[in-house]
């Protein structure tokens, strides 16, 4: 099991890093509730929006 | 050689260091670190280093809402279950009033509605046969058990259908969210919020009294709760709202399925702003994935630096097979009932929302379901 955890652990890290330098970042980091109209932490709208 | 014997206690028991996974912790938290810094976010920093305090917190107090919730159903035992509601009554003595407060933060809220509910009981029959929550997942993971890193890869692949369900559940109906502070501004708010608290209290204890069980929180529920209260309201400091777990794993598993050539971003739920921001952007720009990587690998450090890390063997297929189900069912369940135990329970309750006792109202039935299935799993009742 050991093993299993040093690949995953290593892998993880690196999907992290190549996503992270493969792709924008924001000025600051946020959730999908800081967008207008989120109704809920996955940014789900609200039912009187629709 | 990883694992070096470097001091005994008192007692005489050996203490042994992990060097090897201690190592991989630290090393990564702080490549994690350095590249949020680089990008001036101290406050993403922040959440990595909230999450590491929490990992270690649930990890040395092995503070499990799974296992707490069984025992109550099973037994009337509440002392877990109260340690809970401490965490909660911590976090909300800062939310609910600065959320109202301030523009800058925000609670956590949900609309009140059929997926709210159906979502909660799912994610209630995942939690106990999977043997653990939203946070249990990440903590016991980070702690070294083989078997919820079979839960963990379900429960991401649960909530990206999760994701692809969710739009025809809201579909369904339902009211906007139900806010405290809303109606009775944030001081009134927080009154009702702690009042709440206190009577679900109440009520757990008279279950428990009636049931002839304990219903006093053990040491580590009581040290545990306060802990974890406080560095939640660490985590709601740094990220402008209240910690929450799932959504992470939701995005995790759309990048993957995107890097496997899924384009998920023609799915409504991708069409979102936020869902939509979160997945085109780096996943250190989203809250719940820096506080997820934090405790993860906070988990991983506390486990390494007592004992050698992942050392027991797999469990049984039919255990296995448990963890991948509970996962599943947990994954599609949070994605419906906006979140998990953290979320939606501690985050809805905490934030004064409505949401947040209802998913606990309905997840404890799905609890009951997951229960009597576990002995099918090879797993105990108790």
């Amino acid at each position: 099991m050991r093993s299993v955890y040093v690949v995953v652990v290593l892998l993880g890290v690196a999907a992290i890093l190549v996503d992270h330098l493969s792709s924008p970042s924001s000025d600051r980091a946020v959730s999908p509730e800081d967008f207008a109209g989120a109704c809920a932490p996955c940014g789900a709208p609200c039912p009187s929006k629709k | 050689m990883s694992s070096a014997s470097l001091a005994a206690s008192e007692k005489g028991a050996a203490v042994r260091i992990d060097l090897l996974f201690l190592g991989l912790a630290l090393a990564s938290t702080s490549i994690l670190i350095a590249l949020v810094l680089l990008d001036h976010q101290p406050a993403s920093a922040a959440l990595i280093l909230g999450g590491f305090g929490l990992g270690i917190a649930f990890l040395k107090a092995e503070f499990s809402y799974t296992a707490s919730w069984r025992r109550f159903l099973t037994r009337g035992e509440a002392g877990g279950l109260l340690g809970g509601l401490i965490v909660i009554a911590i976090c909300a003595l800062a939310v609910v009033p600065v959320a109202a407060l301030s523009p800058k933060f925000g609670g956590a809220i949900a609309p009140l509605g059929p997926s709210l509910i159906i979502g909660a009981f799912v994610f209630g029959v995942g939690m106990q046969l999977a043997n653990g929550c939203g946070s249990g997942t990440l903590y016991t993971v980070g702690g070294g058990s083989g078997r919820m890193l079979v839960t963990l890869l379900f429960f991401v692949i649960g909530s990206v259908l999760g994701s692809l369900s969710l739009p025809a559940f809201l579909a369904l109906g339902g009211v906007d969210p139900v806010l405290a502070p809303d109606y009775l501004g944030p001081w009134g708010g927080l009154a009702v919020t702690l009042a709440s608290i206190v009577v679900a209290a109440a009520l757990i204890i008279a279950v428990a009294r009636r049931r002839g069980a304990t219903f006093i929180p053990s040491r580590s529920y009581l040290v545990g709760g306060i802990v974890i209260g406080l560095l939640c309201v660490v985590v709601f400091a740094a990220g402008g709202h209240p910690w929450s777990v799932t959504f992470a794993y939701t995005v995790w598993g759309a990048k993957a399925a995107a890097a496997l050539g899924f384009d998920l971003s023609q799915f409504a739920f991708w069409q979102w702003p936020g869902p939509k921001h979160a997945l085109a952007e780096s996943v250190l720009s989203d809250t719940s994935s820096l506080t997820d990587f934090g405790v993860l690998f906070g988990a991983v450090a506390a486990a390494a630096a007592t004992k050698p890390f992942a050392a027991a063997p797999w469990p049984p297929m039919k255990s296995l097979l448990a963890a991948g189900i509970g996962g599943l069912l947990m994954g599609w369940g949070a994605r419906l009932g906006f979140g998990c135990n953290i979320g939606a329970f501690v985050g809805g309750v905490a934030s004064g929302s409505l949401h947040g006792w209802i998913w606990f109202l309905a997840a404890l039935p799905g609890c009951l379901v997951g229960i009597r299935l576990r002995p099918l799993f090879g797993l105990s009742r108790e």
